[in-house]
C-alpha cells in the first residue's frame, strides 16, 4: 500500500474514532449516540485492517473482521434494543451541558497528547504517533460515563473507553495476541449483554432508564 | 493436573445446569469446592521445591504462589458452598426465588471459581486479565441474585465501575505488551509472565511507569483499593451472603494477585521505589476511607465491606515493604482475611436470615439471643481486629515490621492510627449487636449446617496463626516468587 | 506563452471582484431557484436578485431619524472589505493581486469588519427587531470564532504557512494532503462556521420574516433602495467568496496558476461550477433541515470547535 495513502487512510480512520467520540456528547439522541458508537466501532475495523494489510498480518486482518462484527454491528444492535421501548430516549439533563462538554473533550484531546508522551517516544514509526487519539476516545468515554445519566449512555461511555484502549492496543503493538483478543472481545461482549439485562431489568422495575432512579445504596 | 483443576467446576457447573433442582444439587457444589482444596494441595506439595508445573500448551503455569492461591479459593469456595445449600433452601422455602433462580445461582458459583482459578493458573498476563475480566461478569448476575432495587443498582454500579478499572488494567497490559516487543531480544509470548519477569531490566521505564500507574488504578479497582472502591460496599451488601464471602473473601485478593505479579515486572524495570509510593499511597487512602466510613457505619453488612477495604490496604501497604518476609505476611494474611470475612459474611447472612435487618441498631443481645451464632460473629470480629491467637495478628505484626525495616515507618505508623480508630468503630458497633438486654424468649438454635463449617473456619484460623506448620514452606516459596 | 495575452495583476483583481460581484448574486438566486423546484415551485429567475439590487439602485434612500453615521457607513464598509477580501483570495488564479497580504487571519477578519458593522448598524436604528437581531447575530459571531481560529490554524499546518496562496498551490503540488484527516476535519469545521456566519440553515432561515426566529433579516430591517441594494450584494459577495474558499481548499484543481486569458478563462468557468454545484448541494440538504433553536447553536459551533481542534492535533500528529 502507498506509504501516504496508508498514512492518510491511518489517521482518518483514529479522527473518526474521536470525532464518534466527540459526537456521542454532542447530540441528545440516544439513537444518534449508539449511531456514533456504530461508527466507531467500523473505524477501528478499518484501522485495524489498515494496519493488517500494511503490515501483511493476517491475524490482525481476522481480527478486524471480529472488530467490524463485534463492535460495528452486534453491540450497537444489542443496545438499541434497550432504547427502543424506552419512550423518553434523550439524554435530557446532563451533569455538564453540551457545549461545556464539547470544551471538555478538546481539554482531554490535549491531555492525550500529554500522557502519552512516553509511549509515542518509544514507538517512533507512524502508527505510533496516532496513540493520542486512543487515549483521548478511552478519556473523552471516561467523561461521558461520569457526565451521562441515562443507563444507555453510560453503556456507550463504557464502550467508548473500551474502543480507545483497543485503538491503542493496534497502534502500538499491532494488536494483542490473538488469544487475548478474542477473550477480551468475547469478555466486551458478555459485559454489553449483562448491562442489556440489567438496563431492562431497571426499566421493569423503576420505569425509566435514569440512572437518578438508583440511589438507595450510600453511607 | 492444571486444566483438570479448572475442569472441575466447569464440569460441576454444566451438571447443575443440566440436572433439574434438588437439594443434592447444592451439596455438588461442595463436592466440587473440596476437590479444588485438595488437587490445590496436591498441586502445592508438587511446586513447594521451585519447579512450576505447566499445562496446556504453556497456557496454564503454576508456581507456588498460584497453588497458594488455588488453596485459598478452594478454602473459602468450600466454606461458601456449604452456607450456599443453606441460603438456596432458605430463599425458596420463603418464594424469592424459584429452582430456576436456584440453578441459575449454583452455575454461576461454579463459573466464578472457575474463572477465579484461571486467573491464578494463568502462564500469560493477557489470560490473566480476560480471567479477571470473567469474574466481574458472572458475580454481577450473582450481586443482582436476590433481584431487589438495591441489589439492582449494586450490580449495576459494580459492573460498570469494575469494568472501567479493569479496562485501564487492559491498558496497562498492553503498554507491558508494547514495551516488551520493544525490548531487546523479546520471545514471541511477550505477554508470558516468566519471560517478562527474566527480561524486566530492559523494559522502557518511561512506558513501564504509565503502565503500573494504571495496573495498580485498575486492578486496584477490583482489589477494593481507595479511590475506586465505591462499588465495593454497595456490593458486598447486597450479594447473597455466600457471594460476599467470595468477592470479599477471594476475589480481592485475586485481583491483588495480579497486582503482585506485575509488581516485579515494574520492580526489575524501574527499582522498588516507584511500585512502593504507589501501593503506600493507595493502601493508606484505603485505610484513611476505611476508617472514616466505619465510624458512623449503620448497616453490618457494609461494616464487613468496609472492613475488606481496610485489609486491602494492609495488604497493599505490606506489598509496598516488599521483603520476602513481608510477601509471606501478605499472602498470609490473604488467608487469614478470607477465612475470617467469609466467616463473617456467613454469619451475617444468617443472622440476616433470622433478624431479618442489616441495620446494626436493630439487632442486639445476639450473644444471648443466639449463642452459637452470635459466639461465631463474635469470635469472627475479634479474629479480624487481629487478635492472637488468630492468623491476622502474626501476618499483621509481621507487616508492619517489614515496614519499618524498608524505611516505611512513617506509613506503617499512620496504619496503625488508622487500625486504632477502626478497633473503636468496629468495637463499639459489636457491642451494639452482641449485648444487650435479654428477651423473654428461649435461646435459639442455630444448625450445624451452619455451625459447624464456620467454627472450623476460625479454628483453622486460629490453628494457623499458632502454628504456621503446614503452610510455612509453602509461604516461603510462594513469597520467594514474588519477591526478589 | 505571450506577454500579450497576459492581463496582469490588475486585471485579475477587476476579473475577480466582477465574478464574485455577480456571481454572487446570480448564487442566491440559483440557491432560491434550486429550493423552489425541491420544493415542488417554479420559483424565481435565477437573475431575480440581479433585478432587485438593480431596481433597488434607483429607488429613495430612507434612513431612520435617530440612526448616527453608523447607519449609512455600514453597507459600504461591507461591501469594501469584501471586495478587498476577493482581492486577497486565490480564486480564480493562485496569485491574486494582494497575494502577499493575502494571509487567512486578514482575509477572514476583513470579512468580519463588514458583519460587524452591519450588527452595529442594527443596533443603531433603535428598534427592538433590529437590536434582537444584531445581539443574535453577534452572539453567533463571538461563538463561530474560536471554531473559526482553530480552524485556519489546522489548515495552515499542513502548509507550514497562512497565506491563503500558499496553502493553495501546495494543496495543487500534493493533493494527498485534501484526504489527510486535518484538512478534512478542518473543512468540515469551516463548513460549520460558514454557514453559521452567512445566515444559513440550520442556523438561520434566510426566508424568513417571522419576527421570533430571524437573525440576518431583523438586521437589516430598516435599510431601503440603494442601501439595501449595497447590503444586499455584499452578503451574497461574502457567500460566494466564503464557498469559493471552501471549494478550492477541498477541490484546488482548475484554478490558474498564471495570469494568461485562457488559464483565466479555464479557472473562471471551473470556479462557477465548483460554487453553483456546492451551493446547489448546500440548498438541497437546506430542505430538509430545521432550524435549530438559538440555545441548541452553542452545540453546533462548539463541535465545530472539537472539529477544528481534532483537525489542528491531527496535523500536529501525522506530520
Amino acid at each position: 500500500m502507498n506509504h501516504q495513502v496508508f498514512d492518510n487512510v491511518l489517521g482518518l480512520g483514529c479522527g473518526v474514532v474521536v470525532l464518534s467520540a466527540v459526537v456521542t456528547l454532542w447530540r441528545h439522541s440516544l439513537i444518534a449516540i449508539i449511531r456514533a458508537l456504530a461508527v466507531q466501532g467500523v473505524a477501528l475495523a478499518l484501522v485495524a485492517l489498515t494496519l493488517g494489510l500494511h503490515g501483511h498480518d493476517r491475524g490482525l486482518e481476522v481480527v478486524a473482521g471480529l472488530v467490524l462484527l463485534a463492535k460495528g454491528v452486534v453491540v450497537p444492535a444489542l443496545i438499541t434494543k434497550v432504547v427502543r421501548h424506552d419512550v423518553a430516549s434523550r439524554e435530557t439533563d446532563p451533569l455538564v451541558n453540551v457545549p461545556a462538554s464539547l470544551v471538555a473533550a478538546g481539554v482531554l484531546i490535549f491531555l492525550a497528547f500529554a500522557a502519552s508522551r512516553s509511549v509515542t517516544a518509544l514507538t517512533s514509526n507512524a502508527p505510533g504517533r496516532l496513540i493520542p487519539f486512543g487515549m483521548a476516545a478511552m478519556l473523552i468515554g471516561f467523561f461521558a460515563l461520569a457526565t451521562r445519566r441515562k443507563a444507555v449512555s453510560q453503556i456507550v461511555g463504557l464502550l467508548l473507553v473500551d474502543n480507545g484502549i483497543a485503538l491503542v492496543a493496534f497502534l502500538a503493538t499491532a494488536g494483542v495476541p490473538l488469544i487475548v483478543e478474542l477473550g477480551a472481545s468475547l469478555d466486551l461482549l458478555l459485559i454489553t449483554v449483562v448491562l442489556r439485562v440489567l438496563a431492562t431489568q431497571m426499566r421493569r422495575r423503576l420505569g425509566t432508564v435514569d440512572l437518578d432512579g438508583l440511589a438507595e445504596l450510600h453511607d | 493436573m492444571l486444566w483438570i483443576i479448572l475442569f472441575v467446576p466447569v464440569l460441576c457447573a454444566a451438571t447443575c445446569a443440566i440436572v433439574t433442582w434438588r437439594k443434592a444439587v447444592g451439596w455438588f457444589g461442595v463436592a466440587s469446592a473440596s476437590i479444588i482444596t485438595s488437587m490445590g494441595i496436591v498441586l502445592a506439595v508438587r511446586v513447594v521445591h521451585g519447579r512450576a508445573a505447566v499445562g496446556y500448551h504453556g497456557v496454564l503455569r503454576a508456581d507456588a504462589l498460584s497453588a497458594f492461591m488455588v488453596i485459598v479459593i478452594g478454602v473459602i469456595a468450600l466454606l461458601a458452598t456449604l452456607q450456599g445449600v443453606r441460603y438456596l433452601e432458605a430463599e425458596i422455602a420463603a418464594q424469592r426465588c424459584t429452582t430456576r433462580h436456584a440453578s441459575l445461582y449454583a452455575v454461576l458459583i461454579q463459573g466464578f471459581l472457575a474463572t477465579m482459578l484461571l486467573a491464578v493458573l494463568a502462564a500469560g498476563l493477557g489470560v490473566m486479565w480476560v480471567a479477571i475480566e470473567a469474574t466481574t461478569i458472572v458475580t454481577t448476575f450473582l450481586v443482582g441474585h436476590r433481584n431487589t432495587r438495591g441489589s439492582l443498582e449494586a450490580s449495576w454500579k459494580y459492573i460498570v465501575i469494575c469494568s472501567v478499572g479493569i479496562a485501564l488494567a487492559f491498558l496497562g497490559t498492553v503498554l507491558v505488551y508494547l514495551t516488551a516487543l520493544h525490548a531487546p531480544r523479546h520471545g514471541t509470548g511477550a505477554l508470558d509472565w516468566t519471560s517478562l519477569v527474566a527480561g524486566s531490566h530492559h523494559l522502557d521505564p518511561g512506558v513501564m511507569r504509565l503502565a503500573f500507574a494504571l495496573i495498580v488504578l485498575g486492578f486496584g479497582t477490583k482489589v477494593g483499593l481507595a479511590p475506586m472502591h465505591s462499588w465495593l460496599p454497595d456490593a458486598h451488601s447486597q450479594a447473597p451472603a455466600p457471594v460476599s464471602a467470595l468477592m470479599s473473601g477471594v476475589l480481592l485478593t485475586v485481583a491483588f494477585y495480579a497486582i503482585l505479579r506485575f509488581k516485579v515486572i515494574a520492580d526489575g524495570a524501574l527499582g522498588p521505589e516507584f511500585a512502593r509510593t504507589l501501593l503506600v499511597v493507595v493502601g493508606l487512602l484505603s485505610l484513611v476511607v476505611a476508617a472514616s466510613l466505619l465510624l458512623g457505619q449503620r448497616d453490618y453488612k457494609r461494616m464487613l465491606a468496609y472492613s475488606s477495604v481496610e485489609h486491602m490496604g494492609l495488604i497493599a501497604l505490606g506489598a509496598a515493604a516488599g521483603s520476602t518476609l513481608a510477601i509471606a505476611a501478605v499472602l498470609l494474611h490473604i488467608l487469614g482475611h478470607g477465612i475470617a470475612k467469609g466467616v463473617l459474611f456467613l454469619a451475617s447472612g444468617e443472622i440476616l436470615l433470622a433478624e431479618g435487618t442489616s441495620e446494626i441498631k436493630n439487632v442486639s443481645a445476639l450473644l444471648s439471643r443466639r449463642p452459637v451464632l452470635g459466639g461465631i460473629f463474635a469470635f469472627g470480629l475479634v479474629a479480624l481486629l487481629g487478635f492472637p491467637p488468630f492468623s491476622l495478628f502474626v501476618s499483621e505484626l509481621t507487616m508492619l515490621r517489614a515496614e519499618f525495616r524498608v524505611g516505611l515507618g512513617w506509613a506503617a505508623g499512620l496504619s496503625l492510627v488508622c487500625m486504632a480508630v477502626i478497633f473503636g468503630a468496629v468495637m463499639s458497633h459489636g457491642r451494639e449487636m452482641l449485648f444487650g438486654p435479654k428477651g423473654t424468649d428461649d435461646p435459639a438454635v442455630t444448625p450445624a449446617l451452619v455451625a459447624v463449617p464456620l467454627i472450623g473456619g476460625l479454628a483453622a484460623c486460629a490453628f494457623i496463626g499458632v502454628s504456621v506448620w503446614p503452610l510455612g514452606a509453602l509461604l516461603h516459596a510462594a513469597a520467594h516468587v514474588v519477591s526478589p | 506563452m505571450s506577454v500579450a495575452h497576459d492581463v496582469g495583476v490588475t486585471g485579475v483583481g477587476v476579473l475577480q471582484v466582477v465574478v464574485i460581484g455577480i456571481g454572487g448574486l446570480v448564487l442566491l438566486g440559483l440557491m432560491r431557484k434550486v429550493r423552489a423546484r425541491i420544493e415542488g415551485r417554479v420559483g424565481a429567475p435565477v437573475l431575480q436578485p440581479l433585478r432587485d439590487v438593480r431596481k433597488l439602485m434607483r429607488k429613495e434612500r430612507l434612513r431612520p431619524e435617530f440612526a448616527s453615521w453608523i447607519f449609512p457607513l455600514a453597507p459600504v464598509v461591507l461591501v469594501a472589505t469584501v471586495t478587498v477580501a476577493a482581492l486577497m483570495t486565490p480564486l480564480i488564479t493562485t496569485h491574486p493581486p494582494l497575494a502577499g497580504g493575502s494571509d487567512l487571519f486578514v482575509v477572514v477578519y476583513l470579512l468580519l469588519l463588514g458583519s460587524t458593522l452591519v450588527a452595529l448598524a442594527g443596533l443603531d436604528t433603535g428598534t427592538a427587531f433590529g437590536g434582537m437581531g444584531s445581539s443574535r447575530a453577534l452572539t453567533i459571531g463571538a461563538l463561530a470564532e474560536p471554531a473559526l481560529l482553530v480552524t485556519i490554524l489546522a489548515l495552515s499546518v499542513s502548509s507550514h504557512s497562512s497565506n491563503f496562496p500558499v496553502i493553495v498551490r501546495a494543496t495543487l503540488a500534493d493533493p494527498a494532503v485534501i484526504i489527510s484527516p486535518a484538512r478534512l476535519f478542518a473543512l468540515a469545521a469551516l463548513l460549520i462556521v460558514i454557514i453559521a456566519e452567512s445566515g444559513r440553515l440550520p442556523v438561520d432561515n434566510p426566508a424568513t420574516h417571522l419576527e421570533l426566529t430571524m437573525i440576518k433579516e431583523a438586521m437589516i430591517l430598516e435599510y431601503s433602495g440603494p442601501d439595501l441594494a449595497l447590503v444586499t450584494l455584499g452578503e451574497a459577495m461574502r457567500l460566494a467568496l466564503l464557498l469559493g474558499v471552501l471549494v478550492n481548499l477541498s477541490l484546488p484543481w482548475g484554478v490558474a496558476s498564471s495570469t494568461s486569458v485562457g488559464a483565466l478563462a479555464i479557472g473562471t468557468i471551473v470556479l462557477c461550477a465548483k460554487v453553483a454545484a456546492v451551493a446547489s448541494a448546500l440548498s438541497f440538504v437546506e430542505v430538509f433541515l430545521a432550524k435549530l433553536r438559538l440555545f441548541r447553536l452553542p452545540e453546533l459551533l462548539a463541535g465545530a470547535f472539537v472539529l477544528a481542534l481534532l483537525g489542528v492535533v491531527s496535523g500536529v500528529v501525522t506530520k
